[in-house]
C-alpha cells in the first residue's frame, strides 16, 4: 500500500493532535503551530489529489485492524481530496487575513485557546469530508459544533455571546435531529457504514418494508443538515453569528464550516440513499423549493441591513440557496454545480469578510453603512477586495461567481421538467439582481469620495490581510477564468463518489 | 448640351436669392432687399419660360437612396405648373413690396418666399416620386414661416396647425411611396424605379391581393396628399392658416400652394399608378365622395364666414375640390377641366386675397359687413374682386365658366353611375353659394352706403395716402383681372396644350 | 494583418484612461491633451482596422469549457465600431470645455475613456461570451460617469440604472446560456447557430424573448425604460454620448447580433416570440414619442425621444430579414449622430444660458444662432425630412417593413409614421420657439413682451461657446446633411452586411 494513502489519516489527526499541544503554548506559539499544521493538512491533500488523481480511482481506508462493516472507514477520493485542499488553503488564507483582528479582539490569554479551536475545527472538517461511516460522520458534526461555537464566542462581548448561544441552540437541534436520523437508519439497515447502509436501503425501497421511516429519517436529516447550514428557513442565526465574529471566524464560518455539513449531505444523498430514492422520496424538490426561497429572502432581507457585516451574512443565506437549489435539480450537472459553487462562494466569501474588517479598521461601529462611505481610499488593497468579492456574488464574468452561474444555468437547462427549469432560471435572474442592489450598492458606497477627512489614527494597514486578500482575489480570478480542470475533477469526484449508484 | 442643366438652376436661382438675404449685412436696407427678391422671382420667371420652350427635357442627378436619383424633367404638365407657379409669383411679390409696410421683418418674409419658390419649382419639375416628395416635405418648411409670420398667438398656433397636417399628409404619402418602391415594375430608365411615366409603371403581374392592398395604400395616400389641397377631412389647417397670414402670402397657399397637392395626385394618378388602376374601386367612389363633399362643404362654410379672409379660404378649400373631382374622375375630359380650373382658380384666387389684402392695408378691415360701400373708397380694387368673383362663380365669358363646363361634361362622360349626375348637380349648387358669398360682397361695396358710427375695429392710424391704394398693389390686381377674363376668351390655347398631355396618359 | 491588433484601439483607452485616474494631473491641459491624444490614436487604429480586415479571429483566453474570449471583426463589428470611433473625439472635445467648471474631471475623463475601450469591447466582440462580458463591464465602468456631481439625484438615478442594468444583463444571461447548451457554438455566426438543435422549441422561445427582454433595458424597450429619462441628469456629454449612442447601441447592437448571428432568422421568422418583441418595439415607438410631447424638461424631452427611436432601430432588427437588418443598422448610425447633436445643443444652451425648460427657449435663436440652426437641421432629420441621413434610415426601415408584408410589420408602418409626426411635434415647439416665439400683442415697437424668459435674461449675460463645442456641432451637422445626401454607398455596405458578403 502506498504511503500516501496514508495522508488524509494524518490530516485528520494532525490538527486533532495539535490542539491539546496548544493548551499549553503561549499565544504566539500556538499561532504558528496552527498555521503549520494547516499548511500542513493542505499540502498532505495536495498530496492526495494529485495521488487519485493519477490513478484515476477512489479507495476506501480501513481505520484500525476491522475490516468493513464493522470497523470505521474513510474514502478518499477525487471529489473529497479537492475539497479538502481547498479548505486546508482557504482556512489558512482566512486566519491570515484575519490575524491583526484575532491579536485585537481576542484577549492575550485566551489566544492559544483560540487556535485550540481552530484545529479541532479543521480536523473535524477534514473527517466530515473523508469519513465513510454515518457515526463518525455525526461526533464530527458535534465537534465541529463546539469548535465553532467556542470560535464564535471567544470575543467576549455580549454580542457574540448572544449570538454563539443562538447558534448553539440551533446547532444543537440540528444535530439532535441528525441523530434521531440515524438512529431510525440504523434500526431499519443494521448498519453505520455507508456501503453497507446502502445495499440494505436499496432493498428496503424494493421490498416496500420501511418506506416510511426511510422517509421520516431522510427528511429528519435534511432537516437538520439545513439547520446547521443555514438553508432558509432555519438561518436566523446567521447574520449574528458571522456578523459579530471575529474576523478569520467569520470568515471560515461562513465560508467552510456550513460547507462541511452539505458535503456530508452529498454523501448522505449520493452513497446512502442514493438519488434515485430521493427522487422517489421528492426530497429533491422540497430542497429546491427551500433553496430558491433562501435565494430570494436571502438577498432582499441583506438588502435592508445598515449594518455591511450582517449584510454580507444574510448574502451566505442566498448563496447556501443557491447550492441546495442546485441540489434540487437532482442531475449530475446541478450537483456539479452546487459542488463548484462551495467552493467559488469560499473564495468570494471570505474575500468580502476579510476586506470589511480591513475597511470597517474591525470595530463593528464602523461597519455601518454610513461610516463606510470612502473607506475604500484609505484601505486600497481592502477596497479592492470587496468590489472583486461584490461583483464575484453578482455573477460578473472573469470571477468565480460568474462560472457558479453558468454552470447552474446549464444544469437547470438539463431538467425534464419545464417549470422546473423555468423557476431555477428566473430565480437566478432575480438572484443577480437582487445580489446586484446590495453588492455594487456598497461597492460605489465605499467608493464614494467624501470630503471629510478620516481620523488618521484609526487608519492601521495590516500586512497579513493585504496578502490574504490579493491571494484571494487571485483565485477567485483563477476559478473564474481557469475552471475547467476543477470542474473536471468535480465531475469525475461524483462519478467515484457514487460510483455503486447509477448517477441521474 | 447646356439645355436640360437649365431646369436645376431655375430651382436654384431663387434659393441663391434666399441665401443671399440670409446675409446680415445684406438685410439692413429695405429697397436693397426688395430689388433682389424682384429681380431673383423674374430670373427665376425668365428661366421658366426658357426650359418650357425646350420642350421635353431631362436632368439626372446623384442617388440618394438605393436606385432613386434626384431626376428632373420637363414635360407639359410641369410646364403648365411652373409658368403658372412663377406668373402668380411675381404677382404676390410686386404686391408685397407695397402691403409688406406695415409689417415687421419684411426681410424674413422675403427670404422664405424665395425658398418656397425654390421648393415649388423642385415639385414642378421633379421626374420621380422621391424628388418630388424632397421638394414637397422642403416646400411644407419653406412656406410655414409665411403662415407665422406675424408671430401672434393666432399666427403661431395656425402655423403649427399648418406643419402638423401637412407633415401628416406627406408622411402618408411617404407610406404610399414605399409600397410603390416594391410593386413599381422593374425598369432601367433613366429616373431610377420610380420615375414618372405617363400611364403609370405599376408591374403588370399584380395578385388580387396585392391589388387590394395597394389599393388601400394609394387610397391613403391621396388622403394625404389631399390635405395640402384642402380635401376633408385633413382641411382643417386652411381656415385657420389664411386669416393670420400676411394677404400677399395667403394669395400663395391658396393659389399655388395648394396647387402643389394636386400636381402630386396628377402624378400619382396619371404617372405612377396610372388612370386604369382606380377606375372603378371603391377607392375611386370614395375619393370622389370626399370631394364632392368637400366642395359643398367649403362653399356652405364660405357663405356663413364673417371674416373676410376665412371666407376666401373656405371658398379654396371648396374651389380646390373642384380640381380634385375632375382629377379623381380619371377621364380626359374631366382632366382637362381639372387642369384648366388650376390655373384658373389659382389666378382668381390670387386676385381675391391680393384685394382683400389692398383693403386690409388701406382701411384695416376685416370682416365681411365691414365692407359695406368700401368700393366708393377704392373703386379699382373693387372691381377687380367683382371680376374676380364672377369668373368664379362661372359666368361667361370670365374665365372659370370653360374649366366648370369640362368638369361637367366631362363628369357625364364617364361611367360612374349616379355620381355623374351628383357632379354637375353640386357643382351647380356651388356656383349659386359662390355668387352668394362672393357677389355680395360686391354688391355690398358699391351699392350699400357705409352707416356713420358703425364700429370700426383694427382702423389703421395712418391710412395710405391718396383715395386708393398705390400702384405696387394695383397693377398686379388689374393684370390678373385681365388674365382672368382674357382666358375666358381665348382659352383654345390652353386646351390644346391640355389634350396635348392628355393623348399621351390615356 | 494580425486579428490581435484589435487589441490595440480596445486596451490604449482603457489603460490610457487608467493611467489617467492614478496619475490625476494637475494642470487641466495636460489631462486635455491626453485624453484628446488617446481618443483620436484610437479612433485612428480603428480606422486603420476598418480598413484593413483582418480576416481571422483574436482567441484571447478560455474561461471554462466552452465559453471563450475572442474578438473578430465582421461586418457588423464594423459598423458598431465605426459609429463609435467616429463620435468619441467629437464627443471629448465636447465634454473637455462643458466640464471646464466641474470637480473631479480627472476621474470623470478616466471613466470616460475607459468606457471607450469597454465600448469597442462590446463591437468587436466574436461570441456570446466576450459580448456578454463587456456588456456587464460597460454597466460597471459607466456608474462613476452617471454618479459624477454625487448630488442625491445624481446617486437615485444610478441607483436606478444599475438595477434595470444588471437586472438586464441576468435575463439576457438566461439567453446566453441557452445558446451555450444548445447552439453549435457561441460564436456568432450570420444564420444563426441554433440548426438542428435538439431540445424544446418553445423554450427556447421564450428564452429569447427574455434575452431580447433582458438586452432589451439597455436599449430602453417598454417596459424596462425607466432608467433613460432619470439618468438625463447626468451632466450632457455622458448622457449624449452613452446615453443616445454608446449604452443604448450596446442594447440594439446586442440584441441584433442574438437575433442574427446567435439564434438564427431561420429559427425566429415568423413565430409568436418574433411577434412578441415585434410587438413591444412597436409600442415603445409610439409610447416614448408621445410621452416626449408631454415632457416639458429639454433634456428628458430627448431621451424619450431616443426611447422612441430606439424602437425604430428594434422594429427594423425584428423584422427578420437581411432588409430589416440593414435598416436598423442604418437607423443606429443615424440617430446615433442625430441624438449626439441634438443633446449637445440642449447642453449648451444648459451650461451657458442656464435654461433647462422648453418654455425658456422663446427667441434664444436670435441669441445663439449657430446653437440653434444645428439643432434645426438635427431635428428635421430625426423627424426624417429629407434628404438628411434620418430620412434615408427611415426610409429603410419602412421599405423593410413593406418587403415583409406581415401584419406586424403594416403595425411597424403605421408606428413610424405616427412617431415621426409627434418627433415633428416635440422637436418643432422647441424650433418654431426659438425662432419665432409667440408675441403678445402685435404693436408697433419691437420689443416683444411675450414669454418673460426672453427679455429677463437680455439683461443676464451668457457665457460663450467655444470652439470646443461649436466645431463638433457644426461638424455634426454637416454630417447630417452629406451624410443624407451621399448615403447610397453607406446604404449598399449596411445591404451587404446583412447578406452576410462583408
Amino acid at each position: 500500500m502506498d504511503f500516501v494513502r496514508n495522508f488524509p489519516l494524518f490530516s485528520i489527526l494532525l490538527p486533532m493532535v495539535s490542539g491539546p499541544i496548544s493548551s499549553v503554548m503561549s499565544g504566539k506559539k500556538a499561532k504558528w503551530l496552527n498555521y503549520a499544521v494547516v499548511a500542513v493538512s493542505g499540502l498532505l491533500s495536495v498530496a492526495t489529489l494529485v495521488y487519485v488523481l493519477n490513478t484515476g480511482s477512489t479507495y476506501n481506508y480501513s481505520m484500525g485492524a476491522f475490516p468493513a462493516p464493522f470497523g470505521n472507514e474513510i474514502r478518499v477520493g477525487v471529489l473529497e481530496a479537492l475539497t479538502a485542499t481547498f479548505f486546508c488553503f482557504v482556512m489558512l488564507l482566512s486566519l491570515i487575513g484575519g490575524y491583526r483582528f484575532t491579536k485585537v479582539d481576542i484577549p492575550e490569554e485566551k489566544q492559544n485557546l483560540y487556535y485550540i479551536m481552530m484545529n479541532l475545527l479543521l480536523s473535524s472538517l477534514l473527517a466530515l469530508i473523508y469519513t465513510n461511516d454515518m457515526f463518525t460522520g455525526y461526533v464530527f458534526i458535534e465537534i465541529n459544533t463546539i469548535a465553532a461555537c467556542g470560535l464564535i464566542m471567544i470575543r467576549g462581548w455580549g454580542r457574540n455571546l448572544l449570538a454563539a448561544t443562538k447558534y448553539m441552540i440551533m446547532s444543537l437541534l440540528g444535530s439532535g435531529l441528525v441523530l434521531i436520523s440515524l438512529s431510525i437508519l440504523y434500526g431499519i439497515t443494521g448498519h453505520l457504514l455507508m456501503e453497507p447502509m446502502h445495499e440494505a436501503i436499496v432493498e428496503i425501497m424494493e421490498n416496500k418494508t420501511y418506506t416510511e421511516p426511510l422517509t421520516v429519517a431522510v427528511g429528519l436529516f435534511c432537516v437538520g443538515i439545513a439547520i446547521k447550514s443555514a438553508l432558509f428557513p432555519f438561518h436566523s442565526w446567521v447574520p449574528d453569528a458571522y456578523g459579530y465574529s471575529t474576523c478569520a471566524s467569520s470568515a471560515i464560518l461562513s465560508s467552510l464550516v456550513s460547507k462541511g455539513y452539505i458535503f456530508l449531505l452529498i454523501k448522505f444523498f449520493y452513497r446512502v440513499i442514493g438519488t434515485d430514492i430521493i427522487h422517489q422520496i421528492q426530497v429533491d424538490d422540497v430542497l429546491f423549493v427551500f433553496g430558491i426561497a433562501g435565494m430570494v429572502f436571502g438577498s432582499i432581507s441583506a438588502i435592508q441591513q445598515t449594518d455591511v457585516s450582517r449584510m454580507i451574512a444574510f448574502s451566505s443565506v442566498a448563496q447556501i440557496g443557491y447550492i441546495y437549489m442546485g441540489f434540487g435539480l437532482n442531475t449530475e450537472a446541478g450537483m456539479i454545480a452546487s459542488v463548484f459553487h462551495i467552493l467559488a462562494h469560499a473564495t468570494g466569501k471570505s474575500l468580502l469578510f476579510i476586506s470589511l474588517n480591513s475597511l470597517s479598521d474591525g470595530t463593528w461601529e464602523y461597519a455601518n453603512y454610513r461610516k463606510l462611505r470612502g473607506a475604500a481610499y484609505y484601505h486600497k488593497f481592502a477596497g479592492l477586495g470587496f468590489a472583486v468579492g461584490s461583483l464575484s456574488m453578482v455573477g460578473i464574468p472573469l470571477l468565480a461567481g460568474f462560472t457558479s452561474k453558468v454552470y447552474f444555468a446549464k444544469a437547470a437547462f438539463g431538467v425534464d421538467s419545464n417549470p422546473k427549469m423555468l423557476i431555477a432560471l428566473v430565480a437566478l435572474a432575480i438572484s443577480t439582481i437582487l445580489n446586484a442592489m446590495y453588492f455594487i450598492g456598497q461597492t460605489i458606497n465605499i467608493y464614494t469620495p467624501l470630503s471629510v477627512e478620516h481620523e488618521p489614527g484609526s487608519v492601521k494597514h495590516s500586512a497579513s490581510a493585504r496578502v490574504a486578500v490579493v491571494l484571494f482575489i487571485l483565485i477567485n480570478l483563477v476559478l473564474g477564468m481557469g475552471s475547467d480542470p476543477v470542474i473536471r475533477w468535480i465531475r469525475t469526484g461524483l462519478v467515484h463518489f457514487g460510483a455503486i449508484i447509477k448517477i441521474r | 448640351m447646356l439645355g436640360p442643366w437649365l431646369i436645376p438652376v431655375t430651382i436654384l436661382v431663387p434659393l441663391v436669392g434666399a441665401l443671399l438675404l440670409m446675409i446680415p449685412a445684406y438685410r439692413k436696407n429695405i429697397s436693397v432687399v426688395r430689388t433682389t427678391t424682384g429681380a431673383f422671382v423674374a430670373a427665376t420667371g425668365l428661366l421658366v419660360v426658357a426650359v418650357a420652350m425646350l420642350g421635353e427635357a431631362e436632368c439626372e442627378f446623384l442617388e440618394i437612396l438605393p436606385d432613386m436619383p434626384v431626376f428632373f424633367r420637363s414635360d407639359r404638365t410641369s410646364v403648365w405648373f411652373s409658368v403658372l407657379t412663377v406668373a402668380m409669383w411675381m404677382c404676390s411679390t410686386v404686391f408685397s413690396f407695397e402691403y409688406m409696410k406695415y409689417e415687421k421683418r419684411e426681410e424674413r418674409y422675403c427670404v422664405f418666399s424665395l425658398l418656397a419658390l425654390t421648393a415649388l419649382m423642385g415639385v414642378c419639375f421633379s421626374g420621380n416620386l422621391i424628388t418630388t416628395y424632397l421638394f414637397y416635405e422642403i416646400m411644407t418648411f419653406a412656406s410655414f414661416p409665411l403662415v407665422l409670420h406675424e408671430q401672434t398667438k393666432e399666427a403661431v398656433s395656425a402655423g403649427l396647425t399648418y406643419l402638423y397636417y401637412s407633415l401628416a399628409g406627406a408622411f402618408l404619402g411617404l407610406v404610399g411611396i414605399f409600397f410603390l418602391y416594391r410593386y413599381a415594375a422593374p425598369r432601367t430608365v433613366s429616373g431610377g424605379l420610380l420615375a414618372y411615366a405617363a400611364g403609370g409603371f405599376l408591374r403588370t403581374d399584380l395578385t388580387d391581393s396585392e391589388r387590394s392592398l395597394l389599393t388601400v395604400v394609394i387610397f391613403l395616400m391621396l388622403i394625404g396628399l389631399g390635405s395640402k389641397v384642402g380635401l376633408y377631412p385633413l382641411h382643417g389647417w386652411l381656415p385657420k392658416a389664411h386669416p393670420v397670414a400676411p394677404a400677399p402670402a395667403s394669395a400663395l397657399l391658396s393659389g399655388n400652394i395648394t396647387k402643389m397637392g394636386i400636381l402630386f395626385t396628377v402624378r400619382i394618378l396619371f404617372f405612377t399608378v396610372g388612370p386604369d388602376f382606380l377606375r372603378g374601386s371603391w377607392a375611386q367612389y370614395a375619393l370622389l365622395g370626399l370631394s364632392l363633399l368637400t366642395v359643398f362643404l367649403g362653399s356652405m362654410l364660405a357663405y356663413r364666414e364673417k371674416v373676410f379672409k376665412k371666407r376666401l379660404a373656405y371658398s379654396t378649400v371648396s374651389q380646390t375640390s373642384y380640381v380634385l373631382t375632375g382629377l379623381y374622375l380619371l377621364a380626359p375630359v374631366a382632366a382637362v377641366g381639372a387642369l384648366l380650373h388650376v390655373v384658373f382658380h389659382s389666378i382668381i384666387k390670387n386676385l381675391l386675397f391680393l384685394c382683400a389684402g389692398a383693403v386690409i392695408y388701406k382701411t384695416g378691415r376685416t370682416k365681411v359687413e365691414q365692407l359695406k360701400g368700401i368700393g366708393l373708397i377704392m373703386p379699382v380694387t373693387m372691381v377687380c374682386f367683382t371680376v374676380g368673383g364672377l369668373a368664379l362663380v362661372g359666368i361667361p365669358p370670365f374665365a372659370g365658366f370653360i374649366s366648370k363646363w369640362y368638369l361637367a361634361a366631362g363628369a357625364l362622360d364617364t361611367d360612374t353611375g349616379v355620381l355623374r349626375f351628383l357632379v354637375p348637380v353640386i357643382l351647380i349648387i356651388s356656383a349659386l353659394l359662390t355668387a352668394g358669398y362672393l357677389l355680395t360682397v360686391s354688391a355690398d361695396a358699391f351699392f350699400v352706403p357705409r352707416k356713420e358710427g358703425e364700429a370700426e375695429e383694427e382702423k389703421r392710424e395712418e391710412p395710405a395716402k391718396g383715395p386708393e391704394v398705390s400702384l405696387k398693389m394695383l397693377i398686379p390686381l388689374v393684370l390678373l383681372s385681365a388674365a382672368a377674363l382674357a382666358f375666358g376668351l381665348f382659352p383654345g390655347v390652353l386646351t390644346d396644350f391640355l389634350n396635348g398631355i392628355m393623348d399621351v396618359v390615356f | 494583418m494580425s486579428a490581435y491588433w484589435l487589441l490595440v484601439p480596445l486596451l490604449l483607452p482603457i489603460v490610457g484612461g487608467a493611467v489617467l485616474g492614478i496619475v490625476k494631473p494637475h494642470s487641466r491641459k495636460v489631462m486635455e491633451i491626453t485624453v484628446m491624444t488617446v481618443t483620436l490614436l484610437t479612433s485612428l487604429c480603428v480606422a486603420v482596422l476598418l480598413w484593413v480586415r483582418p480576416s481571422e479571429e483574436a482567441f484571447i483566453l478560455q474561461l471554462a469549457e466552452r465559453l471563450t474570449v475572442k474578438f473578430f471583426l465582421d461586418g457588423s463589428s464594423c459598423v458598431f465600431a465605426g459609429l463609435i470611433a467616429l463620435l468619441w473625439p467629437i464627443a471629448s472635445m465636447y465634454a473637455i470645455e462643458y466640464m471646464s467648471s466641474e470637480e473631479h474631471q480627472n476621474t470623470f475623463f478616466a471613466y470616460y475613456t475607459i468606457t471607450y475601450g469597454v465600448t469597442l469591447g462590446i463591437a468587436f466582440s466574436a461570441n456570446l461570451m466576450t459580448m456578454y462580458m463587456f456588456y456587464e463591464m460597460l454597466t460597471l465602468v459607466t456608474i462613476p460617469l452617471m454618479m459624477h456631481g454625487l448630488k442625491y439625484k445624481a446617486v437615485v438615478a444610478t441607483r436606478k440604472y444599475v438595477r434595470y442594468s444588471i437586472g438586464g444583463a441576468a435575463f439576457a444571461f438566461i439567453g446566453f446560456i441557452a445558446i451555450a447548451i444548445y447552439g453549435e457554438t457561441l460564436d456568432f455566426r450570420l444564420g444563426g447557430v441554433l440548426t438542428g438543435a435538439s431540445g424544446n422549441r418553445t423554450m427556447l422561445e421564450i428564452v429569447y424573448v427574455m434575452a431580447v427582454m433582458g438586452f432589451g433595458v439597455k436599449a430602453a424597450i417598454f417596459p424596462f425604460h425607466g432608467w433613460l429619462p432619470t439618468a438625463s441628469v447626468a451632466p450632457t456629454p455622458v448622457t449624449a454620448l452613452l446615453h443616445a449612442v454608446a449604452i443604448v447601441k450596446a442594447g440594439a447592437f446586442a440584441i441584433i447580433r442574438i437575433t442574427y448571428y446567435s439564434f438564427g432568422v431561420d429559427f425566429l421568422h415568423g413565430t409568436w416570440a418574433q411577434y412578441t418583441v415585434m410587438g413591444f418595439a412597436i409600442f415603445t415607438m409610439v409610447y416614448g414619442a408621445t410621452k416626449a410631447v408631454k415632457e416639458q424638461h429639454c433634456k428628458r424631452r430627448l431621451a424619450y425621444s431616443t426611447i422612441s427611436n430606439l424602437s425604430y432601430i428594434l422594429l427594423a432588427a425584428t423584422l427578420m430579414t437581411p432588409a430589416g437588418m440593414s435598416a436598423a443598422f442604418a437607423h443606429m448610425l443615424a440617430h446615433g449622430v442625430m441624438k449626439i447633436t441634438l443633446f449637445y445643443c440642449i447642453g449648451a444652451v444648459n451650461v451657458k444660458a442656464h435654461k433647462y425648460y422648453v418654455w425658456e427657449m422663446d427667441g434664444m435663436g436670435k441669441r445663439m444662432k449657430l446653437i440653434f440652426g444645428v439643432y434645426s437641421v438635427a431635428g428635421l432629420s430625426l423627424i426624417g425630412i429629407p434628404p438628411m441621413i434620418g430620412f434615408v434610415s427611415k426610409w429603410d426601415i419602412g421599405n423593410a417593413a413593406v418587403a415583409e408584408a406581415s401584419p406586424f410589420a403594416y403595425a411597424g408602418l403605421v408606428a413610424l409614421i405616427l412617431a415621426a409626426l409627434l418627433a415633428a411635434a416635440y422637436i418643432l415647439e422647441i424650433v418654431v420657439r426659438a425662432w419665432m416665439p409667440r408675441e403678445a400683442e402685435k404693436t408697433t415697437d419691437t420689443v416683444s413682451t411675450g414669454e418673460t424668459s426672453a427679455q429677463e435674461t437680455s439683461v443676464q449675460e451668457f457665457l460663450p461657446v467655444g470652439w470646443r463645442m461649436r466645431l463638433p456641432l457644426v461638424l455634426m451637422a454637416i454630417a447630417i446633411v452629406v451624410g443624407g445626401i451621399f448615403s447610397v454607398p453607406i446604404l449598399r455596405f449596411l445591404a451587404d452586411v446583412a447578406m452576410g458578403i462583408r
